[in-house]
């Protein structure tokens, strides 16, 4: 009991409290603004983590990613617009329902169901985690060689539009991990001579390049036009919640699982919880024709889903040190930087951190209710905001905040060349999550890799060897089984189809 | 910008090559077979394989021009735009270190702002007050050594 109580001790404090309050409002705002998605908001979180202890750190950042997912749903509600990816996958059923006048039943469906989700997804992982670190304290290096490459490779196949521009992105991540000193030989690659890359790439000003300054370039480009057809008038959101619970209490509890086993899946998140949560709920929908038309069934089942998966992929992340999504990606980086380091060992040194990280998950979702009704309030007011003051102050905080990573000029420079690669990328449907995870994953992938050899003489019989690495190992080569049947059977659809044509 | 497969193809398969060979020059861990060469050259290959199947992709599909411009950038100044806040970045990387955080950033978002025609008064009253908060935030509460170049140190 007693690192619950410290736990407690931890987190009320007025300190952490306001943090957390800071946090939330940030989350909001950039998740309700279309084009900067909850892990632009985390990754703009970093710089300002640095100087802060670790649990409003690590509390901040949780708190700003759950509100960021939930906001995401106020402009796909108001606008069309999607404000984070996980919210597109049922982006147009919810402005559909506000244009038939229901902009108040379905956001307030967005606020319970998203804060319901994101509880389901702690309670797993508040009693999940523990358990799985038990069985994780006897992982050896072919053990977490094989997560993570299960990580890589639902990063890059589950969900993607295009299988092969998702493993060009994952290799670029790779190829990057690969540069500097830190490899298990010890030796400079992919360095030129430049004592900075040495260090390797630094992974904050990456991840400010590739997920906020490319959208600054695109806002830009396109001349930051404002948005159009705000649909102001929301009622009261808090109308027949009862009532939604009692009708869609079978989606909510199918969007909650379902969201939260793809998060608890290293490297899939809160976008493909929603997109899978959408399209199961259409499958079993006694309904599906209504499903486009303005229809809440779907919108449950996926704003429970993605708000699960955000929670539930800290699962992974803590007990594995592999990254669930690319927030705890750039979660498990600032851990490191905290002394918090990832793993099953954070359980059995650090309870009371771990306690007092469940207890902020708690917390947020319960702010999210709360805060949840005044961004909506607020919203009209939000979305006029002109872009074209927006996008350079947020370069502004862009380049700031790569410098502020090292304190060296260096990291604006890696913020520069990884702003303009996730542009190209971007223009040319390249996804670019593998990319981060390959950036985050690359190091643990190759170092298990070798380690195993070394211990092995070479030999790769011994990532079979032991009775949990072979399991692992055989699912791995079931799940890339699937992708190819997959593509297969797209490939013979197509040339079906055309042949159909011709 | 978008490449079409066959020009990205390309771009990858070399890119892989390049990579590969280059990797080859990388010492072994001595008495073992797998050393800081073996990563590299395993995404060396994954680049290539990729670049051959859009090689293959971009073979069935003839006719697509090598480079397109997206819709967006058939806009006039659209390219220029982006290209005109890359060298705001650049500048700054190049003259804070001697001018000063707050002199450059506020003139590098008076160009930007100044750019997506943002009145004159509200770019210059926007970008002073944005500059002078983020110096606060950045360096009197987290600490940051932004570079003073110039400038003196302010009050806070």
């Amino acid at each position: 009991m007693d690192p619950i109580i410290a736990a407690f001790e931890l987190v009320m404090t007025w300190q952490v409290l306001t943090t957390l309050l800071m946090a939330a409002l940030f989350g909001l705002l950039v998740g309700a603004i279309p084009g900067l998605t909850a892990t632009m908001a985390t990754a703009l979180l970093v710089p300002l983590t640095f100087f802060m202890d670790p649990i409003p750190a690590v509390g901040a950042m949780v708190t700003c990613a759950a509100m960021a997912i939930f906001a995401g749903d106020i402009p796909s509600a108001l606008l069309r617009m999607p404000g984070t990816p996980a919210s597109a996958a049922y982006s147009d059923e919810a402005y559909a329902m506000t244009r038939k006048g229901q902009a108040e039943t379905v956001l307030g469906a967005c606020v319970l169901f998203s804060a319901i989700g994101g509880l389901f997804g702690t309670a797993v992982l508040i009693f999940a985690a523990p358990a799985l670190a038990e069985i994780a304290l006897n992982f050896s290096s072919p053990e977490y060689f094989w997560m993570a490459l299960l990580g890589l490779t639902c990063s890059a196949f589950i969900g993607a539009a295009s299988p092969l521009k998702g493993a060009v992105s994952l290799l670029i991540g790779l190829f990057v991990a690969t540069i500097g000193l830190n490899n298990p030989a010890g030796v400079p690659r992919f360095t030129f001579g430049s004592t900075e890359m040495m260090a390797g790439i630094d992974f904050i000003p990456a991840m400010i390049g590739l997920f906020a300054v490319s959208e600054v370039f695109r806002t830009i480009a396109a001349g930051a036009p404002p948005w159009e057809g705000v649909q102001g008038k929301v009622g009261n959101i808090f109308r027949n919640w009862g009532g939604m619970v009692k009708t869609y209490w079978r989606q909510q509890i199918r969007g909650n699982v379902m969201g939260t086993l793809i998060g608890i899946l290293p490297g899939a998140g809160a976008d493909v919880a929603a997109y899978v949560s959408y399209a199961v709920s259409r499958r079993f929908s006694r309904t599906p024709e209504k499903f486009g038309t303005g229809h809440l069934e779907g919108i449950v089942e996926s704003t429970s889903a993605n708000n699960a998966s955000l929670s539930s992929a800290w699962i992974p992340a803590l007990v594995f040190g592999i990254p669930g999504d690319t927030i705890t990606a750039i979660v498990i980086g600032v851990l490191y930087v905290k002394g918090m380091n990832p793993g099953p060992t954070l359980f059995l040194f650090n309870p009371q951190t771990i306690y007092a990280v469940f207890l902020i998950f708690i917390l947020a979702n319960l702010l999210m209710v709360p805060l949840g009704w005044v961004a909506i309030k607020l919203a009209k007011r939000l979305l006029q905001a002109p872009r074209t003051v927006l996008m350079p102050i947020i370069l502004a905080f862009c380049i700031v905040g790569a410098f502020g990573s090292n304190n060296t000029a260096y990291g604006i420079i890696v913020m520069l060349v990884f702003g303009v690669l996730g542009f190209f990328m971007e223009e040319n449907d390249i996804p670019i999550a593998p990319c981060i995870l390959g950036i985050v994953i690359g190091p643990i992938l190759e170092r298990n890799f070798i380690t195993t050899m070394i211990k092995s003489d070479g030999s790769i019989v011994a990532f079979f060897d032991r009775p949990i690495a072979a399991g692992l190992g055989v699912f791995l080569i079931l799940v890339w089984l699937s992708v190819l049947v997959g593509v297969i059977r797209q490939r013979r659809s197509g040339q079906m189809s055309e042949a159909d044509q011709t | 910008m978008r490449f079409s497969d066959t020009m990205l193809g390309a771009v990858l398969l070399v890119f892989g090559l390049a990579g590969g060979i280059y990797s080859q020059s990388f010492p072994a861990i001595p008495g073992q077979r797998y050393g800081a060469a073996a990563f590299p050259t395993a995404i060396a290959i994954g680049f290539a394989a990729c670049g051959l199947a859009m090689l293959a992709a971009g073979w069935r599909s003839a006719g697509v021009p090598l480079i397109m411009r997206t819709e967006w950038t058939r806009k006039p100044g659209a390219l220029l735009a982006v290209l005109v806040t890359i060298l705001c970045v650049v500048a700054y990387i190049l003259f804070a270190r001697t001018i000063g955080f707050i002199p450059v950033m506020t003139l590098i978002l008076i160009v930007l702002f100044r750019m997506l025609h943002v009145p004159w008064w509200k770019a210059i009253a926007y970008a002073i007050c944005a500059t002078l908060v983020t110096d606060y935030i950045f360096r009197s509460i987290l600490l940051v050594p932004l570079p003073f170049g110039l400038m003196p140190r302010m009050p806070w």
